[in-house]
């Protein structure tokens, strides 16, 4: 596997996932926006990250619920399901964290 | 990997139980470059399983694969050395088959080339493709990977008459760099192809003889 077939393969299975990612990140926002201790605009803080986390296993089991068979091809590709799953946490958490940024820039 | 080198794929210890009811029992299989293996059996008898064990995705406690005597568990994990087709669609729709093509590594002009209707939709992605031609292009692009051992479930399913005959030439010659195994229901296809047939029943796996067909006849699988 190289670094390009990774990155094509993330791209990919990432296209899959991002509608519950970004369901679960407009929870969050709501939550902090309109919930019983409103903090908006979100700073960017660890607990923030932590609840962020959080979401992935509900993503991560709705994921294997609904598409059982979704792995065949990643493994075809030599990569394994928890090689996917780690470029997903990182890069929905890293833009996740960016679009918190710049709202809190935008809003403050 | 030169043309003449042989590799020998062994699996065994591969056990799977559902309550009481007994799926796989100490099943022992075995492919070499140069064969086409068939592994027969009714709907349900855990031939899917079986592949899916030998290839890596699905893991059983004990199953033991290896190649030229080395364990390769999970084998998918090891580059060139097998892939496999599932049942179910491999390649997602948004895919298009030059994309699908470069990242299994296939040169698509020459995977599709005994299929020129297939080489002009190169740039179509694969949901606008009909289920059959899905089929048979998955199918040509595992056949054409390089690696050592292909594994196919239900290659033939959906695929059109006419293909299947250029299909079924195809793993003739693909035979000669690889070693095969393949699960369908479509014995008539299958039968003449394979050159080791292995009937999975009742959990257990049995080689049959040279010429399969009076033991397939005799126990209800081929019409008298």
């Amino acid at each position: 596997m190289t670094i390009s077939t990774y990155l094509r393969a993330l791209g990919l299975f990432y296209r899959t996932v991002a509608p519950f990612a970004v369901v679960f990140s407009l929870l969050i926002f709501a939550a902090a926006a309109a919930g019983p201790f409103p903090n908006w605009p979100l700073p960017l803080s660890l607990g923030l990250l932590l609840t962020k986390l959080s979401t992935f296993s509900v993503i991560w089991y709705l994921s294997e619920q609904l598409r059982p068979h979704q792995y065949w091809l990643y493994l075809n590709l030599h990569i394994a399901p928890w090689q996917l799953w780690a470029g997903v946490v990182v890069a929905d958490t890293l833009l996740f964290s960016a679009v918190v940024l710049l709202l809190h820039a935008l809003l403050q | 990997m030169s043309p003449a080198s042989s590799h020998i794929l062994e699996a065994d210890g591969i056990q799977l139980a559902f309550g009481e009811r007994r799926i796989l029992s100490d099943v022992y299989l075995r492919v070499q470059t140069g064969q086409v293996v068939g592994l027969l059996g009714r709907n349900g008898c855990g031939k899917s399983t079986l592949l899916q064990t030998v290839f890596g995705g699905r893991h059983l406690a004990d199953a033991s694969v290896r190649v030229n005597g080395q364990r390769v568990v999970p084998a998918y994990r090891q580059p060139g050395l097998l892939n496999y087709l599932p049942q179910v669609p491999l390649l997602p729709e948004r895919l298009t088959l030059a994309e699908a093509a470069r990242m299994l590594r296939v040169d698509a002009e020459q995977a599709l080339a005994d299929f020129p209707d297939l080489r002009a939709q190169l740039s179509r992605r694969v949901g606008e493709l009909s289920g059959g031609t899905t089929r048979l292009v998955q199918v040509l692009l595992l056949l054409h990977a390089n690696t050592r051992f292909s594994l196919f479930d239900e290659p033939f399913s959906g695929v059109m008459p006419v293909h299947v005959e250029t299909l079924s030439d195809l793993f003739r010659q693909a035979k000669t760099r690889k070693g095969i195994v393949l699960t369908d229901h479509r014995y008539a296809e299958v039968l003449p192809l394979c050159d080791v047939v292995y009937l999975l029943h009742g959990g257990r796996l049995e080689q049959l003889p040279p010429d399969p067909e009076p033991a397939l006849r005799d126990r209800g699988y081929l019409a008298g």
